[in-house]
């Protein structure tokens, strides 16, 4: 009989390795129960890292980080493990998202800048039964008719930004002309504006779509000229607003009207600089001024040591995004998603904010007060470039209304 | 209406020199070397980072010296990354130049950090000028002569001296050229210098229009590839038709139907390839058929 090994004893010499080293592994399996134990807790993150809001990733994933660090690396005793994959376009996110989900096992998911790439996850979270922390998208929807049981927004709603800037963007005339980004968070930016502006007797005198990334705007901008608006309404975002900015400047269009959109960013204005920025913009939060709260000043301060430069807007909502899903497991001591969810439809944040932040049971926005920011007319310092005109809204006792009632939302769970 | 339109055409033709001049670095690499160059939009965003670092101690001369410095990384990557390629399967070259876009973008934001940097024109260019229903910013102005200075200067470099047809000899039949006892190896390497230091003047020029950041790569290299498919690969002529021709299509179709105005040059391509597959004046290339 001819055999083709050389051990003589009928296996191969790599049949025994592999033998012995399963043999092994009984031997030292007590040490990698102990170790099971200490096994991570793994957090999936989404934000780009590439394309026009590839420096909103940036920020709000070190925002994330500095929220680990604040809990030592830790929640019940287990190592955090932060996995950030690429949020590029509706299709690749959701793919993100299943990989995630499934091979990574993430306990939750937080992320998400533009609408388009969350409304394409969020299905993908509700069929998994797992915790969405959306921490950047806009689009009303969000947390209106297309809202779910298992993702919770810390961002602006559209709906309610455009009321914060109204009062002061009517002083400046009737005559409105929009340019928006051509998906979810544009077009619901420019429907929920206009249906201010229509009611309060103001007109529209130009509304175009620009397709996201747009580099040159010339072109908008010789339409906006010829229209004379007394406001530009712009739902642009990252290197799209910050293009829009350089380019009326080179027309000559800087502080000749009004303008505003449905959220800024810093750092698209820090992009775009001292002469070309200006503008009244609804601000999530800011990393300095009259209403920075406590959590959100050590918060500023930790960032600001850590990187050389003070946090943007999104690096504030991915730290709060961070610590509320810490916040929640360690309160609930598990990762089950469901005891998530109902831990934070009840809690309640103090100290962040001038007044007690929390997400609504019946539609997971994150109700907040927000700030109306206005460039500042002479800017001197690198990254301080707004005026706080006021808080929206003035009164705590109305933040509630503010974001709408059960009935007004319109968001029902599924079962 | 009338007016409109004639605002959208010039202003169309003006942005299409900004997308000749980012096309035409592209343009001499592949017409010269034969390689798809898809590092292309990392030259340019060079260019454009060279000119924030030095302007500050350099002033003006940071023009010049910006587009200098991304022709000397190009010879030196020419040198070590792709010079070991020619002759070799395309394919790699396409590799190559891909890794090659990937690993510097990621570089300059690590240098320079993910955030924009603001980038104003010069003072002296700022402003417009307004003739009847036209209005052309001096800057573009600039940009455009700036554009027709380095195509003519490139054509007759090409066309009229020694080294213009050294350059064209060994683009179509290296081995002969060799034989005639010219180090080509040496005219690659200046050809793939001069196509990158290109690409830097081009990112130099739209640093003050367009978004100074890493990714400023991506918003360049697409409507170059799409410009240089249009006008036929290697084909300056082409490009120059081509670039004003997207450039105008791109500028109308804002006026008529904005958000399909990204989509209207890959379908003026589409169009334009099923019409005539090698471009408006793209050549048979014996390497390549």
């Amino acid at each position: 009989m001819k055999t083709n090994n050389k051990s003589g004893f009928g296996i191969s010499r790599r049949a025994l390795l592999a033998g012995a080293a399963v043999g092994a592994t009984q031997v030292v399996a007590p040490f990698v129960i102990t170790a099971r134990a200490a096994e991570a807790i793994k957090i999936g993150l989404l934000l780009p890292k590439s394309g026009p809001y590839a420096v909103q990733g940036e920020i709000g994933h070190n925002g994330a980080q500095i929220a680990i660090e604040d809990f030592g690396g830790k929640v019940l005793d287990r190592p955090i493990d932060l996995i950030w994959l690429d949020e590029s376009s509706p299709q690749a996110t959701q793919q993100n998202m299943r990989k995630l989900i499934e091979e990574e096992k993430v306990a939750a998911v937080q992320g998400g800048v533009s609408s388009g790439d969350v409304l394409a996850i969020m299905p993908v979270a509700e069929r998994a039964k797992t915790l969405l922390m959306a921490s950047g998208p806009n689009a009303t929807e969000i947390t209106g008719k297309n809202c779910s049981k298992y993702t919770f927004r810390v961002d602006l709603p559209n709906k309610v930004t455009v009321n914060s800037v109204y009062p002061l963007l009517k002083e400046r005339g009737k005559k409105w002309y929009f340019v928006v980004a051509s998906y979810a968070w544009g077009i619901d930016a420019y429907n929920q504006m206009k249906d201010v502006v229509v009611k309060d007797g103001g007109n529209v005198v130009g509304y175009d779509q620009a397709p996201l990334g747009t580099t040159d705007f010339s072109s908008y901008l010789l339409k906006v000229r010829q229209a004379k608006p007394d406001v530009v309404y712009v739902g642009l975002g990252g290197t799209d607003l910050t293009n829009f900015l350089k380019q009326m400047k080179e027309i000559g269009l800087t502080n000749q009207m009004a303008l505003s959109s449905p959220i800024v960013n810093d750092t698209d204005l820090w992009a775009a600089g001292p002469d070309a920025a200006f503008g009244v913009y609804p601000k999530i939060w800011n990393y300095t001024g009259a209403h920075l709260a406590k959590r959100g000043a050590d918060f500023a301060a930790a960032y600001t040591k850590k990187h050389g430069q003070p946090p943007e807007a999104e690096g504030w909502q991915d730290w709060f995004a961070m610590t509320s899903i810490l916040t929640a497991i360690k309160e609930t001591k598990s990762t089950d998603s469901a005891k998530l969810v109902g831990f934070l439809e009840e809690h309640k944040f103090e100290g962040y904010k001038d007044a007690p932040i929390f997400f609504r049971n019946f539609d997971h926005q994150l109700v907040q007060p927000l700030l109306v920011a206005q460039v500042k007319e002479k800017i001197t310092d690198k990254y301080d470039y707004f005026d706080i005109k006021s808080e929206y809204p003035k009164d705590a006792s109305a933040l509630n209304a503010a974001y709408g009632n059960q009935a007004e939302i319109g968001c029902t769970f599924k079962a | 209406m009338t007016e409109l339109i004639v605002s959208q055409v010039v202003n169309g033709l003006v942005l299409g020199f900004l997308y000749v001049l980012i096309a035409i670095g592209l343009s001499i690499i592949f017409g010269m070397l034969g390689i798809v160059n898809f590092a292309h939009g990392v030259y340019f965003a060079l260019g454009a980072y060279f000119a924030l670092t030095l302007r500050d101690s350099l002033g003006p001369w940071a023009i010049v010296l910006a587009p200098l410095g991304v022709g000397i990384v190009g010879i030196v990557i020419e040198m070590t990354l792709m010079r070991p390629l020619y002759g070799k399967e395309p394919l790699l070259g396409l590799f190559m130049t891909f890794g090659i876009a990937l690993f510097i973008e990621e570089l300059i934001r690590t240098i320079w950090g993910a955030a924009g940097h603001p980038f104003n024109p010069p003072a002296l260019l700022s402003g417009f000028i307004v003739w009847g229903p036209v209005l052309v910013t001096k800057y573009r102005l600039f940009v455009l002569v700036v554009t027709v200075i380095i195509l003519v200067g490139l054509w007759l470099f090409l066309q009229r001296t020694r080294y213009g047809r050294i350059i064209r000899a060994g683009s179509r039949d290296p081995e002969m050229v060799s034989m005639l006892g010219i180090n080509l190896k040496r005219v690659f390497t200046a050809v793939f210098g001069l196509g990158t230091a290109v690409a830097g003047i081009a990112g130099v020029l739209a640093a003050p229009l367009w978004s100074v950041v890493p990714s400023m790569s991506e918003a360049a290299i697409m409507p170059a590839f799409v410009v240089v498919t249009i006008g036929g690969l290697g084909s300056f002529g082409g490009a120059v038709i081509s670039g004003l021709l997207v450039g105008v299509s791109v500028a109308l179709s804002i006026q008529f139907w904005p958000a399909a105005s990204t989509a209207v040059m890959y379908a003026l391509m589409i169009l334009i390839l099923l019409v005539r597959p090698r471009g408006l004046l793209g050549e048979s290339w014996e390497r390549f058929e």
